[in-house]
């Protein structure tokens, strides 16, 4: 009877033992852990499965209706003020509460040495986000088809790269990572969708319910490098300290990571719940059942994430960091390319907006586009990106935009070949990918290689993974939406006769 | 349209199932004959005190529609039942209904219809449609099980009435329904449409309408 829980249960499972099981194989083979190192691992691993499950269900019943819910609200005061208006102010508080974003902005700021304060970052990346957020729900009511608008929005970033460092390139492009967290991604998702749902033409309504995430997250990159070049601050001038944890206590870890990540949680689900709490009272007017049952989706959120993330945090970090290290130390470098893009691969499953995501996928395409194979070229894309990456730290030669550039023409130039669904579907993927899940693993991972390869320097090899994740499945979900349109001319006129 | 002896009688069979397994009830039809059909995705509710208690009674599922005729369509059916054993709980629930034309498919002669045997058999169950605006698909099924019902499936949709096409900014748009499909015996199926039709004032224009349909044969209803 607990079918709707063990049903998320499972899906969730599935996509966590993958990493479990290859980290246990490299620990039995290539880079044993330390006892305790792997204890906390599978702990964190447990903590990661029970969290995920009850926050996919709290985002199913909380976060994504208050988002569909806005949407349509929004379209529907058929004034262009409010849509621009509220579109803003919902991007801004937004990412303004986002953590990840606080913490890329501290980094920046000690890296700089002060010259761009962490109050100036954090606002002028929001204020990016919100403008973005606006035009991308502006995209969407007035038709404007979301490759020319992605055109637009990466020539003008490509003009920006001209005169921006190598250095704050590869900050730009994680900070439109940091931005789409685990509850933003779902949010704007949502948002995206609640508009376009309401379209007549069905074709339009399925595409256009994706490509907000990716507008919302050019947005910050645009900020950061107009940011860097305004201050002029286009070296690093300081560098950060990462601090290997080789703690051998078991679960002190955890309880220690709890007050941080309890506050974090908080602080970014706050404004989702100020604006549907205020809505609640001028639009949404939902009677008492399903106003309570979106509270209750708020504290499975939240509830559900604090686990996520502890176990994450105090689990896979350290797991991480520890194998990159002495992944490196080995004399075949080809194991580090090689396992990084298994893990790579296998990391993504357990990234929380991604099961979100493909769920809107199959919602939106009623099953026509299934979960498996989304999540087949997006693990594929990440480990590709993951083992691009380890490259770059391997031979110093290589910059990060010797990826990016030819990386991001393309994509660019498949919007105009693949179906127009995969392109949207394909640019969200990219922020989404992203998440909190990579940003602390993968980045872990690299971080620790970076820290045993000689010239490879830990804070630009760092950064710059992210950015990689994000890269990459532009490539391979628009690869697949090609495989989608060939198989489905060779054998569709058939199929369309026999229908029913 | 011609009636005559060796005429055929078609029918509508519905099967709705968790969310994954639509594909797979479409493959074991078409070893039985059935020629094809449709699959779109609905959700469907649960009657369980502790989940209702933590919201999570909603649950994905897939709704396969499929003509044939009716020989067909029996066979399909038990086929089903013996694979996907809808007689267990949670299963999901198969039923056929009846259909007076058929156009399109090159299979059944729709000259060949014969609507006279309608109503000869032996009809338990109704089917009941109700459409209403988004957001009211639960206030549709909570007033059905007071009257009785076990739960129901929740299909999203569009559509408009006569005075509801609007245009928004660029985009034309047409209204979100829902549409809530519920399996009745037949001698509660007027309790729970008086129900429904009393709680979510049906009879005030523009709040939605109910239909019903007779169903042949049902499985996985207990």
């Amino acid at each position: 009877m607990l079918n709707v829980i063990t049903n998320k249960f499972k899906e969730v499972l599935y996509s966590v033992v993958p990493i479990v099981i290859i980290v246990l194989i490299l620990n039995f083979t290539i880079t044993p852990l330390e006892t305790p190192t792997l204890i906390r691992f599978l702990i964190g691993a447990l903590l990661i499965i029970l969290g995920l499950s009850i926050f996919l269900l709290g985002v199913d019943i909380g976060i994504t209706p208050v988002g569909n819910l806005m949407g349509s609200f929004l379209a529907k005061s058929n004034k262009i003020w409010v849509v621009l208006a509220a579109g803003g102010l919902l991007g801004f508080i937004i990412s303004i509460a986002e953590p990840d974003l606080h913490i890329l902005a501290g980094q920046v700021n000690s890296v700089t040495s002060g010259m761009i304060s962490k109050f100036s970052i954090v606002v002028v990346v929001s204020v990016g986000i919100a403008v973005m957020l606006a035009l991308g729900l502006f995209r969407i009511l007035f038709n404007v088809p979301l490759y020319k608008v992605l055109i637009g929005l990466y020539a003008l970033i490509f003009g920006l790269a001209l005169f921006t460092s190598p250095e704050f390139l590869a900050i730009s492009f994680d900070a439109s990572g940091a931005t789409t967290g685990a509850l933003t991604v779902p949010f704007i998702l949502a948002l995206a969708m609640g508009v376009s749902m309401l379209k007549k033409d069905s074709k339009a309504s399925e595409k256009d319910s994706f490509g907000l995430v990716a507008i919302a997250s050019a947005g910050a990159i645009i900020a950061v490098m107009i940011m860097s070049i305004v201050s002029k601050a286009d070296k690093i001038t300081s560098s950060l300290e990462i601090e290997i944890s080789g703690s051998n206590l078991i679960i002190a870890p955890f309880i220690n990571a709890l007050p941080k990540i309890i506050y974090e949680v908080f602080l970014a689900l706050l404004p989702l719940l100020v604006i549907f709490l205020v809505s609640q009272k001028i639009s949404f007017k939902l009677d008492k059942k399903g106003f309570r049952k979106i509270l209750k989706g708020f504290v499975y959120s939240f509830v559900g994430l604090v686990y996520f993330l502890v176990g994450v945090n105090a689990g896979f970090m350290d797991v991480g960091t520890a194998v990159g290290y002495s992944l490196a130390s080995l004399d075949n470098k080809f194991y580090l390319i090689f396992v990084g893009f298994i893990l790579g691969l296998v990391t993504i499953l357990a990234e929380p907006a991604v099961h979100v995501l493909t769920h809107q996928i199959e919602d939106v395409t009623s099953g026509y586009v299934k979960r498996s194979a989304v999540l087949g070229a997006l693990s594929i894309g990440v480990g590709f990106s993951v083992a691009l990456s380890m490259i770059r730290i391997l031979i110093p030669g290589i910059q990060l935009w010797h990826y990016l550039l030819p990386g991001y023409i393309i994509s660019i130039v498949m919007t105009y070949f693949a179906p127009k669904l995969f392109v949207g579907i394909a640019f969200d993927s990219g922020g989404v990918a992203s998440g909190p899940m990579t940003a602390t693993f993968i980045l872990a991972l690299a971080q620790g290689a970076a820290e045993q390869i000689e010239g490879a320097n830990v804070l630009v090899d760092g950064f710059g993974v992210i950015a990689m994740v994000a890269l990459t499945p532009l490539i391979t979900l628009q690869i697949l939406g090609l495989i989608f349109k060939m198989k489905s001319k060779k054998g569709g006129l058939d199929k369309d006769a026999n229908q029913f | 349209m011609q009636i005559n002896s060796e005429s055929t009688e078609v029918e509508l069979l519905c099967v709705i199932v968790n969310f994954g397994l639509g594909s797979k009830i479409m493959k074991t039809s078409k070893q039985t004959g059935m020629r094809g059909g449709t699959i779109f995705l609905g959700k469907g509710t649960v009657s369980n005190r502790i989940l209702e208690f933590f919201d999570l009674s909603d649950i994905r599922k897939e709704i396969v529609l499929m003509l044939g005729e009716k020989e067909t369509v029996d066979n399909t059916l038990e086929e089903l039942n013996k694979k996907f054993h809808f007689d267990k709980p949670n299963h999901g629930i198969a039923f056929s209904t009846s259909v007076i034309d058929i156009i399109g498919t090159k299979s059944i002669d729709s000259n060949n219809i014969n609507i006279e045997k309608r109503g000869a058999e032996k009809t338990m169950y109704n089917a009941v449609f109700v459409v209403v605006d988004k957001g009211k698909a639960e206030a549709v099924i909570d007033a059905a099980k007071e009257a009785g019902a076990r739960g129901g499936t929740i299909i999203n949709g569009r559509g408009s009435g006569i005075h509801e096409t609007s245009k928004l900014f660029s985009m034309d748009i047409e209204p979100e329904k829902e549409i809530v499909l519920i399996l009745a015996e037949e001698k509660i199926t007027s309790l729970i449409t008086a129900s429904i039709r009393e709680k979510l004032e049906i009879d005030k224009p523009g709040n939605g309408i109910i239909f019903v349909q007779s169903v042949n044969q049902t499985y996985g209803l207990r």
